[in-house]
C-alpha cells in the first residue's frame, strides 16, 4: 500500500467520521420569546441525548417577528420542523397545506380543560398542540373602590354592575372607572371577544357560517358603547398593556387583563383583587376567551414525524406542569391535575382564570385571520368613537367577515 | 482585437456588476411584482392567473380614500419639511453667537435612529403619561388628558407633525449649504443700495436657492409618499383607518393578510405614481441644469 494511498483512505475515513453528525436530521424550532424557558431546556436536552439522530435545534426568535419568520420561511419552501404559533393561524396553514394534522387520542384530549381542543381542531382534526393558554379575569382597584363610595369588597358581577361602577367611579373620584383598549391592535379583539363570550356570543360556528350578527355579540357591542364615556379617554389610542400600565398609576378602576398582571400587583402598594368577568344578559356561566399558542408541525421539513413526537414529548403532562409553573411566561394551566389545585390553593388569584375556561371560547379560525382582525377592531373603534350605532356597526362587520372565513 | 473593441469591452466589464447588482436587486423585484400583480398568490402553494381582478378590486372607494389621503399626508409633510427647513437655514446661516452650537444641534432628529425618535414620540402623545398632555393640562388649556392617537384627526397631524421632526434637519442641512453658495457680494450690493432683509431674502436668496428647493421637495416627495415607519410604530394605520397611507395599506394586505397578489398590485400603483414623480425630478432638474448653462 502506498503511502499516498493509505493517506487517502485514513482522510475519507476522516472526513466520514467528520460527517457523521451532519447526519443527522435536525427537528428545528421556531421558539418565540427571549430566551428558552428552563424547563423546555432541560427536556430537550434529555430528547436531544434520546434521539440523537433527530436532534430538536430551537432558534429563539422575538415575540413581533417570531410568526412572521415561521410564515415566510414555510412559505418560501423551506420550512422550520415546528413552531410556536398563535393557534389562530392554524387553519391558515392548514388550508395552504403548510402544516401536517396533529390528531390527538380521546385520552389526550380528555385531558386538557375543556373548550382547550376547540381552540386547535379545523375539519374534524387538531392541527397542532397547545402549549401555552391564556386566559382574562376582572382586576378591581380597592381603594378606588372605596374613594367612589363603593364597597371595595365587592366587584361587579354583571355588565350591568360594571358600567354602573364605572360611571361612579368617574363621577366620585375623576379618574376613569374602566380601562377599554381600543387602538389598532390584536388584542382590541381579544377584549372585545371576552365580552362576547361572557354573553353566549360566537363569531362563527361549527359549521363555518358567520353567526355574528346576533343578540348576544349586539348587546356587547351595546355595552362598550355604554361604558366608554367611564373609561380611560381616548381609547383608540391605548392596547392592553398600555391599559395596564395606566392601572399599575392607579388611574382606573377596572381593567381586565391576565394573571401576569397580579405578578406585577404583587410587587406594588396597590390593594386590588381579582374575580371572575362580569356576565352578560345571556351569559350560560362564567366565561373568557380561550387563547392558545401551539406547536405546529410544518411540511416539508422531512421530519414531520419525529416533529410531532417531540411536540407531544414537550407538552405532556409532567413537563407542561413544570413548564407552567416556572411561572416565567404567566401562562394558565391547560390541563387541570394536583398541581394546579395546590397553585390555586396558595395562591388563590389564580381561580378565576380557571373559571372563565368552562363557558369559554376560542379565537374564530379564519382562513384571513388578519382580516378577521382587522373587521373586528374597525368595528369596536366605530362604536367607541361614535362614528357608528352598535347594530350598524355589528351588520356591517358580519357581512365583512364572510370574505375572510 | 482592435483597441476601440478591447475598450468597449473593458467598459462592460466594468459596468458588469454594477448591471448585474441592478438586475438583481431592482429590476428583477420588479418584473416579480408586476407579474405577481395578476395572480392570486398566497400562502397557498397553487397559483392561478387573475388578469386584472386585483387591480379592479382595488379600485374600490376605500382605496380612492386611501390615495387621496396619501398624497394630503404627503403634500403637508414636504411643505412643512421645506418651509421649517428654510427658517432654520437662515437662522443657522446668520452671523450669531454660538452658530456652530445650533448647527449641531440640528442634527439629533438625524442622528437617533428612526424607531427610537418614533417612540418617543409616541410617548410624548400619550394622553395619560404624556408630555403634550401633561402641558396642556397644567397651563389650564385642557380639563383632562387629551390621547393625540385616540382620534382620526389628531392623529394624521399627529403623524405628519412627527415626520416633518424627521426629516427637517437634512433639509436644514441642505439648505444651509445652498446658502452659502450664493455670492456674498450680491447682498452687500444690494444692502448698499438699501435693500431691506425682506427684499434681500426674496430677491436674491430664494432665486439663487430654487434648484435646491425644487430638488428638495422632490427628493422629499418621493421619500415621504413612502413614508412607512413613522405611521406603522405610531397608529399601525388607525384609529378606523384614519391614517392608513397606500404603503400601510400594502403590507397589510400582502405581508399581514399574506395576499401577495393583491398587495402586488397595490405596489405596482404605489410604483406608478413614484415613477411619475421621478420622471417630473429629472425633467425639472434637466431644465434647471439647462438654465446654469445658459
Amino acid at each position: 500500500m502506498t503511502t499516498l494511498f493509505r493517506t487517502s483512505l485514513i482522510g475519507l475515513a476522516l472526513a466520514g467520521t467528520t460527517a457523521l453528525p451532519s447526519l443527522a436530521a435536525d427537528i428545528s424550532w421556531i421558539y418565540c420569546g427571549d430566551r428558552i424557558d428552563p424547563a423546555h431546556e432541560k427536556y430537550i436536552a434529555e430528547w436531544n441525548a434520546a434521539n440523537p439522530d433527530y436532534p430538536v435545534v430551537p432558534e429563539v426568535v422575538g415575540w413581533a417577528q417570531c410568526q412572521d419568520k415561521a410564515t415566510t420561511l414555510a412559505a418560501a419552501g423551506s420550512p422550520a420542523g415546528m413552531a410556536y404559533v398563535g393557534s389562530r393561524t392554524l387553519k391558515e396553514f392548514a388550508l395552504s397545506d403548510l402544516i401536517v394534522e396533529v390528531p390527538m387520542t380521546d385520552e389526550e384530549k380528555a385531558a386538557y380543560y375543556p373548550n382547550i381542543v376547540d381552540t386547535v381542531t379545523f375539519e374534524g382534526t387538531q392541527w397542532g398542540v397547545p402549549i401555552a393558554f391564556s386566559t382574562k379575569a376582572l382586576y378591581w382597584n380597592k381603594d378606588l373602590f372605596a374613594e367612589a363610595g363603593l364597597d371595595p369588597e365587592k366587584p361587579p358581577t354583571t355588565w350591568a354592575e360594571e358600567i354602573e361602577y364605572a360611571k361612579t367611579i368617574k363621577e366620585k373620584t375623576g379618574k376613569a372607572g374602566y380601562g377599554l383598549p381600543a387602538k389598532t391592535f390584536d388584542n382590541t379583539m381579544h377584549q372585545f371577544l371576552h365580552w362576547v363570550y361572557t354573553n353566549n356570543g360566537k363569531v362563527i360556528d361549527a359549521e363555518g357560517n358567520i353567526v355574528m350578527d346576533s343578540p348576544e355579540v349586539l348587546a356587547a357591542l351595546q355595552a362598550y358603547k355604554d361604558i366608554t364615556p367611564y373609561s380611560v379617554e381616548g381609547a383608540t389610542a391605548y392596547e392592553q398593556n398600555e391599559i395596564r400600565a395606566i392601572f399599575l398609576d392607579k388611574q382606573v378602576g377596572m381593567i381586565q387583563a391576565a394573571v401576569s398582571t397580579a405578578f406585577l400587583l404583587n410587587d406594588t402598594d396597590i390593594n386590588w383583587g381579582v374575580t371572575d368577568l362580569p356576565l352578560g344578559p345571556n351569559a350560560a356561566g362564567k366565561g373568557t376567551l380561550l387563547i392558545t399558542d401551539s406547536l405546529a408541525v410544518f411540511k416539508g421539513s422531512g421530519v414531520e414525524e419525529k416533529a410531532v413526537e417531540f411536540a407531544k414529548y414537550i407538552t405532556q403532562p409532567k413537563i407542561q406542569e413544570e413548564y407552567e409553573a416556572g411561572g416565567l411566561a404567566g401562562l394558565t394551566p391547560l390541563r387541570p391535575s394536583t398541581a394546579v389545585d395546590t397553585m390555586v390553593a396558595a395562591d388563590p388569584y389564580w381561580q378565576p382564570f380557571i373559571d372563565g375556561i368552562e363557558f369559554g371560547g376560542p379565537e374564530p379560525l379564519f382562513t384571513d385571520y388578519r382580516g378577521l382582525q382587522n373587521v373586528m377592531i374597525e368595528m369596536v373603534q366605530s362604536v367607541v368613537t361614535g362614528s357608528a350605532e352598535p347594530q350598524a356597526a355589528l351588520t356591517k362587520a358580519a357581512g365583512a367577515l364572510e370574505e375572510y372565513k | 482585437m482592435t483597441s476601440s473593441r478591447s475598450a468597449w469591452i473593458f467598459a462592460w466589464a466594468l459596468l458588469a456588476p454594477a448591471i448585474l447588482y441592478v438586475l438583481i436587486i431592482v429590476a428583477w423585484p420588479l418584473i416579480e411584482t408586476f407579474r405577481l400583480s395578476f395572480t392570486d398568490a398566497s400562502l397557498r402553494k397553487v397559483v392561478n392567473y387573475v388578469g386584472w381582478r386585483n387591480y379592479e378590486k382595488i379600485f374600490n372607494e376605500t382605496f380612492l380614500t386611501v390615495i387621496t389621503r396619501t398624497f394630503i399626508w404627503t403634500f403637508f409633510s414636504v411643505l412643512l419639511k421645506m418651509v421649517i427647513g428654510m427658517c432654520g437655514a437662515v437662522l443657522l446661516n446668520a452671523a450669531v453667537p454660538g452658530r456652530n452650537l445650533f448647527r449641531i444641534l440640528t442634527m439629533p432628529p438625524w442622528i437617533v435612529p428612526m424607531a427610537i425618535g418614533i417612540f418617543m414620540w409616541g410617548w410624548m402623545y400619550n394622553g395619560q403619561f404624556g408630555m403634550i398632555s401633561g402641558l396642556l393640562q397644567r397651563f389650564g388649556l385642557v380639563d383632562g388628558p387629551v390621547a393625540f392617537l385616540a382620534y382620526g384627526r389628531s392623529a394624521f397631524w399627529a403623524t405628519i407633525v412627527t415626520d416633518v421632526w424627521i426629516g427637517v434637519p437634512m433639509v436644514t442641512i441642505y439648505f444651509l449649504a445652498a446658502m452659502q453658495a450664493i455670492p456674498k457680494d450680491l447682498y452687500e450690493a444690494a444692502w448698499t443700495d438699501g435693500a431691506s432683509r425682506w427684499t434681500r431674502f426674496r430677491r436674491i436668496t430664494l432665486p439663487l436657492m430654487s434648484p435646491a428647493i425644487i430638488t428638495m421637495s422632490m427628493l422629499s416627495l418621493i421619500a415621504t409618499f413612502n413614508s412607512f415607519d413613522i405611521i406603522w410604530i405610531l397608529t399601525q394605520g388607525g384609529p378606523s383607518g384614519q391614517t392608513t397611507t397606500m404603503i400601510i395599506d400594502t403590507y397589510q394586505v400582502a405581508i399581514g393578510s399574506k395576499k401577495y397578489g393583491e398587495g402586488a398590485a397595490r405596489a405596482v400603483v404605489i410604483c406608478i405614481f413614484l415613477s411619475l414623480f421621478c420622471l417630473a425630478y429629472f425633467r425639472v432638474t434637466r431644465r434647471l441644469q439647462g438654465v446654469d448653462k445658459a
